[in-house]
């Protein structure tokens, strides 16, 4: 089961990037956990310096971006 | 430190923060990390930079330590601004090493200033190093 890791503080953009997220990762039938981490402390620890920010089993895929979701399939696959 | 729009607003300065740049570019800025009077150089003038809202500084350790995020966030933001000290070029080789292509870079000492150690930094040749990057950046909008 993948991991995927949503990390930002609950902005509008954040949210945005957790549906398309979802709906990318049902659309590969793929199993897989949602989280969001929303600590700034633990956002920190990423390394990440804009969010939202992408992160698939710990590995950060974008920053500070929604990727489209033909994007957001190639990074979760 | 990241910071997004759902907390209270970032200060103008700390322009990498939620949201991407917030409708402006994102523009990160590194400096040398030396000990030679080049590094203060670089330092401080990053640091106006940063202070004047054209960017925010970003660690170029955590590159060379390969932090995946923050290689990820350099990779990811629109410009990075490199202001190397010297010769060496140690952050433009740090970004060519993981394949970073968005950057532009500045060599303290191609602009006439001897590097030297034990030796303070002058506000002139901060000033000059600030100058060239804002001509820079002001190519990149």
């Amino acid at each position: 089961m993948k991991k995927i890791q949503i990390l930002g503080t609950g902005c509008p953009k954040c949210k945005k990037l957790a549906e398309n997220a979802e709906a990318a990762a049902k659309a590969l039938g793929m199993e897989f956990e949602l989280v969001k981490v929303t600590d700034l402390n633990e956002i920190m620890k990423f390394g990440v310096m804009m969010t939202p920010a992408l992160a698939v089993d710990g590995q950060v895929k974008v920053v500070g971006k929604v990727p489209t979701s033909d994007a957001l399939k190639d990074m979760l696959k | 430190m990241a910071e997004c729009c759902g907390n209270k607003q970032p200060r103008k300065s700390e322009s990498a923060s939620c949201c991407g740049a917030k409708g402006g570019k994102t523009v990160l800025l590194y400096a040398c990390s030396g000990g030679a009077n080049v590094a203060e150089i670089s330092d401080q003038a990053a640091r106006e930079l940063m202070f004047e809202g054209r960017g925010a500084m970003f660690c170029l350790a955590g590159l060379g330590a390969d932090i995946q995020g923050m290689v990820q966030t350099a990779r990811d933001a629109d410009v990075n601004l490199l202001i190397d000290g010297c010769p060496m070029d140690c952050a433009k080789k740090t970004f060519d090493r993981h394949g970073i292509t968005n950057y532009r870079q500045i060599k303290v000492t191609d602009l006439g200033i001897e590097k030297a150690k034990g030796v303070r930094c002058t506000r002139d040749q901060v000033d000059k190093v600030v100058a060239k990057a804002r001509e820079i950046l002001a190519d990149e909008k």
